[in-house]
C-alpha cells in the first residue's frame, strides 16, 4: 500500500547495516508510533516500553521485510498490538476484571490502522515540505499558526514585512509548499500518474 | 472527506500545524531508544521464532482471564533446536529440544545479560526476567540460536 521510494531505500540500507539509515527510519516513524500510544492513552513509561518493543521487533524483522513499502503498516499494526498488551497488563494489575474495551474485529482494525497511516503519511509529507521552505516562509507560517493568532502588526514588526504583504506572502509560501515534490506526490498522485495507473487509487481515499 | 485539505489555504495551514505538532510531541528519549535498538542488528544467530504462547490461548478464550500470570508456556522454534520455557510464579524453567548441554544467556533489552548453564538433559532455570528480553543459546555442539523478544 505504501510506496514511498525514500522509505524503501532506507529499509534497504538499514538491512545492510547502516545505522544512519536506521536512525532516519526511527525519526520518520516515531511520530506514528508515539501517536498510536497516545490514542491508547498510555502513560509515558508505558509508551516508552511499547516504543522500545516495536523497534526491537523491527530490527529483528528487517531482514525478512520483503516488501519495504509495507513498513508503515507493519509498524502501525505492531504498535497497536503492543499497546493492547500493555493496556491488558495494567488492567490486570489494577484488578479491573470488568471486561475492558474489546479489541476491534479485523476489518475495523484495518480501517483504523489505515486511517492512522493516511494521517501519518500526510503529516510526514507536510513536515518534509515545510522543512524545505525558505527561512522567511517558515518564520511567517510559524507565526500565522500560533494559537491565539499573532496580530498582523506584530508579524509585520518581527519579520520586517509590510502588513499589506502578509496575506500575499502567506498565499505564496503555501503555494510553494503545495508545489514541493512530497506534497505534490501525495495530493497530485491521481493527476500526475494518471495513465500510468500506479498510485491514484489509494490517493482517492484522502479526498 | 469534505473539501481537500490542500486546496484551501486555511485548511492547509491547519494541516501543517497538526503535522509539526505531531513531531514536536514525541519525547527525545523515545526517539533515542528507537535508535539504540539497532545495536541488536545483525547478531550472528539463527532466530528461534515464537510458535506457541499459552497467553494467546487465554486471550482467545472467554472467561479465562482470572489468573493468566501464574503459569505461562512459550515455545520457540529454530531449524535445529527448539527452546521451551515455562514461567511458574517468578521462576523461569527452560528446556532445550533435543536435549543437550550448553549455555544460555538472558539478554535484556535495557539491562545486563546473564549467562546460565544448560544441563546435560537440556534444562535451565533462572528468575523470570523483568521487562523485554530474549534468550541467546549456544549448545555444546555450537548450535547458536536466539529467540524473539518477549515480555512476560
Amino acid at each position: 500500500m505504501r510506496d514511498d521510494p525514500i522509505v524503501i531505500a532506507l529499509v534497504a540500507r538499514a538491512t545492510e547495516g547502516e545505522q544512519v539509515a536506521w536512525d532516519e527510519i526511527v525519526e520518520r516513524f516515531s511520530p506514528l508510533v508515539w501517536s498510536i500510544c497516545r490514542r491508547f492513552r498510555l502513560s509515558d513509561a508505558d509508551a516508552h516500553d511499547v516504543g522500545q518493543n516495536v523497534w526491537l521487533r523491527l530490527v529483528e524483522y528487517l531482514p525478512s521485510l520483503r516488501e519495504p513499502a509495507a513498513l508503515p503498516g507493519w509498524l502501525a499494526t505492531t504498535t497497536r498490538r503492543e499497546c493492547l498488551r500493555v493496556q491488558r497488563i495494567s488492567w490486570q494489575q489494577e484488578k479491573q476484571l470488568a471486561q475492558p474495551e474489546i479489541d476491534l474485529p479485523a476489518d475495523e482494525e484495518t480501517t483504523q490502522v489505515d486511517r492512522w497511516l493516511i494521517a501519518d503519511e500526510r503529516d510526514s509529507a507536510l513536515r518534509t515540505a515545510f522543512a524545505q521552505l525558505g527561512k522567511r516562509c517558515q518564520a511567517l507560517l510559524a507565526m500565522l499558526m500560533r494559537d491565539p493568532p499573532e496580530p498582523y502588526a506584530k508579524i509585520s514588526t518581527d519579520l520586517s514585512i509590510p502588513v499589506g504583504s502578509i496575506g500575499p506572502s502567506r498565499a505564496r509560501c503555501l503555494d510553494q509548499l503545495r508545489a514541493s515534490p512530497t506534497v505534490a506526490a501525495l495530493v497530485g498522485g491521481a493527476v500526475i500518474t494518471n495513465g500510468r495507473g500506479e498510485r491514484h487509487d489509494r490517493r482517492m481515499v484522502g479526498r | 472527506m469534505t473539501g481537500a485539505w490542500w486546496d484551501d489555504d486555511d485548511k492547509l495551514l491547519g494541516a501543517i500545524k497538526i503535522a509539526l505538532e505531531a513531531a514536536d510531541d514525541v519525547p527525545a528519549n523515545f526517539v533515542e531508544t528507537g535508535k539504540a535498538s539497532y545495536a541488536w542488528h545483525d547478531i550472528d544467530a539463527d532466530l528461534a521464532a515464537l510458535t506457541y504462547d499459552s497467553a494467546s490461548d487465554l486471550l482467545a478464550g472467554a472467561g479465562t482471564r482470572a489468573d493468566p500470570a501464574t503459569i505461562r508456556n512459550l515455545t520457540f522454534d529454530a531449524s535445529r533446536l527448539a527452546i521451551e520455557i515455562e514461567i511458574i510464579g517468578d521462576v523461569l524453567h527452560g528446556q532445550v529440544v533435543p536435549p543437550q548441554a550448553g549455555e544460555i544467556e538472558v539478554r535484556r533489552a535495557d539491562g545486563p545479560s546473564r549467562s546460565l548453564p544448560i544441563s546435560d538433559v537440556g534444562y535451565f532455570t533462572t528468575a523470570a526476567p523483568v521487562g523485554t528480553f530474549r534468550l541467546y543459546c549456544r549448545t555444546a555442539d555450537d548450535i547458536v540460536v536466539q529467540t524473539n523478544w518477549i515480555t512476560l
